[in-house]
């Protein structure tokens, strides 16, 4: 029989546990480094290499992409005007504005977005040159396809909502119970509405709203509808939902940022 | 194929990585990699040791520079390393540890390096859905996305190793 050395075992097995550990703690402070600059490095990198092919692709969806853009200013100049009339009615009642700060919004291209993991991203094309924060909510007017997570100059890389992180806040029909939305991880259009309480009443179709208790989305943008449901572990409520978004079909989309986040954060601490 | 060669090889293997990270956009409870087959060619004159460490940058490079989470490569390709050896052992025979001779198709057989492929792909999988759903999803999902993962993952390892497996690398 071949004789082995424990020496080399011994070191094979050491090196072995520090690379994992490395990789955990890579991947734990995931999150964190996105605010470093070797993540604004990585997300630089994307862009530019990545991002040159998504604009091949672009170019065949111009039409429709133009429909689309031309509806979302019409909506977005409604938002406007509806926000400079909150503005100056809280001018007058300053006690109003403590109360129900509101959002900024600022229109982005999507220069990357991935769909194939189940940790997706992407990368829009505005940076904190542009006003755009950190924990700002992104939109479309089919839904909410993420949260930003890091800022660069000129680009913002976020969480995509399919992806294993990210949960929001969610709320049953116009007056239902609240619980969380997350993506169901096997296809574009499908979620899950989880921790739901169990004495929520529903009916298969209802449609689910961002529930605003998050800070970062405003409240009742419409999601999806909801499907089957079931009951978990006896105490909470989970039901099937399919959203209004299709992500393959994302070229454009808003990026809203509660102006009274870091009020409210800095209150919490 | 020289040292060079094997290492020129691996550059462009490592890129094909990173695009089909990038444009393989089957399903998202699908993934394509060509990882683990990469960890299995490299030459049997590197130690173990040496092998995990060009895993864990290897793996790092491609959640760097393609991937969303930075360290799920690096997480599932280290073990591929450690058990690299053994791997090669159980299928391939003890000659090939022994005397350091590179494996490849012509040598071997198609059906065996195919299988040392499967066995180190099935351990990187198994690491790779587990940290990747990181306990959001049910243990039939991940069953799933094993099992779906493994053939679209084979195909393309098959061709990196036909690129990849030298045949003299002193």
């Amino acid at each position: 029989m071949r004789r082995r050395s424990t020496l080399p075992a011994i070191v094979n097995v050491a090196v072995f546990i520090l690379l994992e550990i490395a990789s955990l703690y890579l991947l734990r402070h995931n999150t964190e480094l996105q605010g470093a600059w070797i993540t604004r490095m990585s997300n630089g990198f994307k862009s530019v290499i990545w991002g040159g092919s998504e604009s091949v692709s672009d170019f065949f969806a111009l039409k429709g992409t133009n429909n689309r853009l031309a509806n979302d200013n019409y909506l977005l100049q409604q938002e406007v005007l509806r926000l400079q009339d909150y503005i100056r009615n809280a001018r007058i009642d300053t006690m109003k504005v403590r109360s129900s700060a509101g959002f900024t919004m600022i229109p982005a291209e999507v220069v990357k977005m991935s769909r194939n993991k189940q940790h997706n991203y992407i990368i829009l094309n505005r940076g904190y040159e542009d006003g755009v924060k950190e924990k700002s909510g992104i939109i479309t007017r089919e839904g909410v396809i993420g949260i930003v997570d890091a800022v660069s100059a000129r680009h913002a890389y976020a969480l995509s909502f399919q992806n294993n992180d990210l949960s929001i806040s969610a709320r049953l029909g116009e007056s239902g119970g609240s619980g969380l939305l997350v993506w169901d991880g096997k296809g574009s259009r499908g979620a899950i509405l989880k921790e739901l309480p169990l004495q929520s009443k529903y009916s298969p179709g209802d449609t689910v709203f961002t529930s605003g208790h998050s800070l970062i989305f405003p409240p009742d943008i419409p999601l999806g509808t909801a499907g089957n449901a079931k009951i978990v572990n006896g105490a909470t409520k989970e039901i099937s939902v399919t959203l209004f978004q299709e992500f393959k079909a994302i070229r454009y989309a808003i990026i809203v940022h509660n102006n009274s986040l870091e009020e409210v954060e800095e209150f919490l601490k | 194929m020289t040292a060079n060669n094997f290492w020129r090889a691996y550059a462009l293997v490592f890129i094909a990585q990173l695009l089909l990270s990038n444009y393989f956009d089957f399903a998202p409870w699908i993934t394509a990699t060509l990882l683990p087959a990469m960890i299995l060619c490299l030459p049997l004159t590197l130690s173990t040791a040496a092998a995990m460490v060009i895993a864990f940058l290897t793996g790092l490079g491609v959640d760097f520079l393609a991937d969303g989470a930075i360290g799920l490569n690096a997480l599932a390709l280290v073990p591929v390393a450690l058990a690299r050896n053994g791997i090669l052992e159980l299928v391939l025979g003890q000659e090939i540890i022994t005397r350091k001779k590179q494996f490849n198709f012509r040598r071997n057989g198609f059906g065996p390096v195919a299988l040392a492929v499967v066995l180190a792909l099935a351990i990187f999988l198994t690491v790779y859905v587990w940290a990747s759903t990181a306990g959001t999803r049910s243990f039939w999902f991940c069953l799933g996305y094993f099992w779906a993962s493994v053939p679209f993952s084979l195909v393309f390892s098959l061709l990196a190793v036909r690129a990849l497996a030298p045949t003299d690398i002193r």
